[in-house]
């Protein structure tokens, strides 16, 4: 028989109702054996009393519900972003506040290359640096002769030097989409969407795809994890071919990887019969810490990038409506495949036009099929009225909101995307609770840092970058947003019976707080520091 | 990467669903005319390939006996492009089948900026039976709209499976949406590959043939001249503009007035294209260009108007 482990904390915060407070907890097997005092735990024998955590506060490890393998490998890149963030090696990059520090930085990467490497940057936001456009003479400054591209923080847009626009043989204005020409009447450097982006990241090799590949980034990915207390992450969206499973299988299953991974098929990726086959199949790879069979389905854009696809009125500023994805129809027919096939669907939604659409689909194939054993997730679900939560908790749907927009970009929703009376309903976590839909809140890292105790501070106070608050009433309390980043996220991910709770026979995964998020003021929630995490009763200390 | 010679011929074929794509895929593989074309599907929707054509598949790789072959994309329009351009062998022509939601525009925007790529045009092919239908579904009315609207080449499809009152409104509402093509009525997706790909690589024209092909004869005419005659690149590009809707394509090689450089130029809908020719491979300093449009229009007496008028 092997041994059991008690830790003492100073307090152990549960989220299981029935004994809410724990200050010992006893571990066999990596399992929870039992929470409450030192004399509760005592008639299951002897143990070994650990209590390298007697001043630190124990939660269930955090579950982050939507984030991306990327957020490790984007690390490779010089990150010149507007917000402070640490790399996966605990490295804390200080956000580039000006024009002037961007470059600085730029110049201290630069110096450190090889002769034939290109320079990439990312994280870049031009939104907080609006004093003027990044240009390619900024950039040739940095270097006349070495190809440079700075990625912005959406993915979406790129400042390129002029060697880069010279390989692309962009020197002229040859009236394409997306190249921007500055006052000169030649490209300034600035390239927008995909295909303009293309011929510069195919010569330079910069491939997204394969940042959320490699061994290097599955385990920066999992770094990135256990530094902001998070033990179980689910990846929405991936190809998983078979070599890349078998990748991920041996990095999970090593001891010294601190997540249970999930990761989530791209439905479409591939014809509905093959999504739902290999969906069925991969289930069958699951192994304590790496969880496969549920699908992604994207069904429109960002908000940000005017490409949600929205109802009347549309947009704030009278941009056009967004894209499908998938058309509603092609969606009825997929959301009913895989539901009858009993396959978990993630389905991203932000715009409310797509929530209703996502809605209409699974309608009709619960109305044909309920399949209650399943819990199908609206992702990000930014722009949901409080009809389409009441559709939601009717249809057993669960809602997963991007709680981090509000900081990020709820003053440009606000003023430019979609308006007050949208931008202070978004992300109703309130009307989540009003109508019992099961939720969680998420980062979607790397499009913003993964860190669930900022996310919760996101819900509960639901302040903008310029400290605007964006709808009171959709605000919730500590301990609801706790419980969100918790049993919220586990239930999501139908994970709810093995993680998110301390409760006797789940997995003995917690995240090790130094300050108690009870009781620091909710306004510094997100400033609560992060021992590390345990995972199976490992203790895995933030180096 | 390894850089192509010369950039490969892209065509964007958009349509919802239904709206015979895959019919007229097939028909183009069948009558590819010696060209190696590769097929990408833009789709989560399989499409299927007439067995009898197939050769071998190796995962998602269709080849053809004929050279062409046909390979799944998934979502990613980066990983196509790349598997696209690095394809062994180098395939003659591209067609992307853009799925019902892509916006063909976007895709296209792709050939435009990558110097491999060269933009073919954007061919929009819609079901004249269930069209009106389609433009009344609220969520997809600005889907359609955007597909008709880009298109360069448009095929009212079906055409044999409506009354001519149904027709005729269909053909309205393409001309509301677009009045710079005009539409060709097909069947079963039978369009001759010329109109869908030009003829021959851009920087290949020694070879005109003016002949009619196939059974296409019958409903589409050819214009062609050969000149000894220089070409100013403006005035050639506004005489080229100016053609109307009725000439569907017009490609050709022309030298300029100082006789050193040469240049390829085509059209399509609307959209013309002149780009260089770095290593000319004809010695003579001549011109010659040619253009394909439905018979009843008459394009030759357009042409020939046009060409003598401003040159």
């Amino acid at each position: 028989m092997s041994g059991t482990t008690v830790f003492k904390a100073k307090k152990i915060i549960t989220m299981n109702p029935v004994q809410p407070e724990a200050t010992h907890v006893a571990i066999r097997d990596g399992r929870i054996l039992a929470a409450g005092t030192e004399q509760e735990l005592a008639g299951w024998g002897d143990h070994n009393l650990d209590t390298s955590f007697e001043d630190k506060i124990l939660m269930p490890g955090f579950v982050e519900g939507h984030c991306h393998l990327m957020a490790g490998g984007i690390w490779q890149f010089t990150y010149v972003g507007y917000q402070d963030r640490i790399d996966p090696d605990g490295k804390h990059w200080p956000g580039v506040k000006s024009l002037e520090e961007v470059l600085e930085r730029l110049k201290e990467a630069e110096a450190k290359l090889g002769p034939e490497e290109p320079l990439v940057a990312w994280g870049f936001d031009p939104i907080f640096l609006m004093a003027r456009r990044l240009d390619k003479n900024d950039l040739d400054a940095v270097s006349s002769d070495r190809p440079i591209a700075v990625v912005h923080s959406n993915f979406h847009l790129m400042t390129v030097n002029s060697a880069s626009l010279k390989l692309a043989n962009y020197v002229a204005d040859m009236g394409v989409d997306g190249i921007a020409i500055g006052e000169d009447g030649t490209p300034n450097g600035e390239l927008q969407e995909m295909a303009a982006m293309f011929p510069i990241m195919r010569r330079l090799g910069i491939n997204l795809r394969e940042l959320g590949r490699s061994r290097s980034s599955i385990i920066d990915f999992g770094k990135v994890c256990n530094r902001v207390g998070v033990t179980t992450a689910a990846d929405l969206i991936n190809d998983l071919p078979d070599e890349d499973v078998a990748e991920m299988t041996s990095i999970t299953s090593e001891d010294s990887y601190p997540i249970r991974l999930l990761s989530m098929l791209n439905a479409l990726a591939q014809p509905v019969d093959e999504t739902r086959d290999r969906a069925l199949e991969l289930a069958h790879h699951s192994t304590d810490k790496l969880r496969l069979g549920g699908v992604k389905i994207v069904t429109d854009g960002s908000i940000q990038g005017f490409t949600a696809r929205i109802r009347w009125p549309g947009h704030f500023n009278g941009a056009p409506n967004g894209i499908w994805n998938i058309l509603p129809d092609q969606l009825n027919e997929l959301v009913s495949v895989l539901n009858d096939a009993g396959v978990q669907m993630h389905i991203h939604t932000n715009g409310d036009e797509a929530i209703e659409a996502a809605l209409d689909a699974l309608e009709i194939a619960k109305a044909k099929n309920n399949r209650p054993d399943l819990r199908h997730v609206l992702q990000h679900c930014q722009m949901a009225d409080r009809a389409q939560f009441r559709k939601m908790n009717r249809l057993g749907v669960c809602a997963n909101l991007f709680a981090n927009h509000l900081y990020y970009f709820g003053d440009k929703h606000y003023e430019l995307t979609i308006g007050p009376d949208r931008a202070t309903r978004m992300d109703a976590c309130q009307s989540a609770l009003d109508f019992g839909v099961t939720f969680t809140i998420h980062s979607d890292a790397p499009v913003t840092p993964m860190a669930p105790l900022f996310t919760a501070w996101c819900a509960v106070n639901r302040q903008t970058e310029s400290g605007r608050v964006l709808g009171e009433y959709e605000k919730i309390t500590v301990d609801e947003a706790l419980e969100a980043i918790t049993l919220g996220a586990a239930s999501t991910l139908q994970m709810d019976h093995e993680v998110g709770s301390v409760e006797v026979g789940k997995w003995a995964d917690f995240a090790v707080l130094e300050d108690d998020p009870q009781k620091i003021a909710p306004e510094s929630l997100k400033d609560v520091k992060v021992w590390g995490t345990v995972l199976a009763g490992e203790k895995f200390q933030t180096p | 990467m390894t850089p192509r010679e010369t950039p490969l011929p892209m065509t964007v074929l958009s349509g919802f669903l239904g709206s015979g794509k895959t019919t007229l895929v097939n028909y183009l593989l069948r009558h590819n005319e010696g060209q190696k074309i590769l097929v990408l599907v833009n789709d989560f929707g399989a499409l299927p390939i007439d067995e009898d054509l197939i050769e071998s598949q190796d995962g998602e790789i269709l080849s053809l006996a004929n050279g062409c072959a046909c390979c799944s994309m998934g979502g990613d329009l980066f990983e196509a492009f790349d598997a696209a351009l690095k394809f062994e062998p180098a395939p003659d022509q591209l067609l992307i089948e853009a799925s019902g939601v892509a916006e063909p525009r976007r895709i296209a925007n792709f050939a435009r900026a990558e110097p491999d790529l060269q933009l073919n045009g954007i061919v929009t092919i819609v079901d004249a039976a269930n069209m009106e239908d389609g433009l009344q579904d609220p969520r997809l009315l600005d889907v359609m709209k955007e597909q008709i609207s880009s298109a360069h080449i448009l095929l009212l499809n079906k055409c044999d499976l409506v009354s001519q009152v149904q027709k005729n409104r269909a053909r309205n509402k393409l001309k509301d949406l677009n009045d710079e093509v005009k539409p060709i009525d097909i069947n079963h997706g039978r369009v001759p590959p010329d109109i869908i790909f030009g003829k021959g690589k851009a920087a290949d024209m020694t070879a005109i043939e003016t002949k009619s092909q196939h059974n296409h004869g019958d409903i589409f005419d050819h214009w062609a001249l050969k000149s000894q005659k220089l070409f100013e690149k403006h005035a050639l590009w506004e005489t080229v503009s100016s053609l109307p809707s009725t000439v569907l394509r017009f490609k050709g090689i022309f030298r300029s007035p100082d006789a050193t450089t040469a240049w390829s130029i085509h059209k399509v809908g609307a959209h013309v294209d002149i780009a260089r020719i770095e290593e000319p491979s004809f010695a003579e300093p001549y011109s010659e260009f040619v253009a394909i449009g439905l018979k009843e229009d008459k394009i030759s007496e357009v042409l020939e108007a046009a060409f003598q008028k401003d040159q």
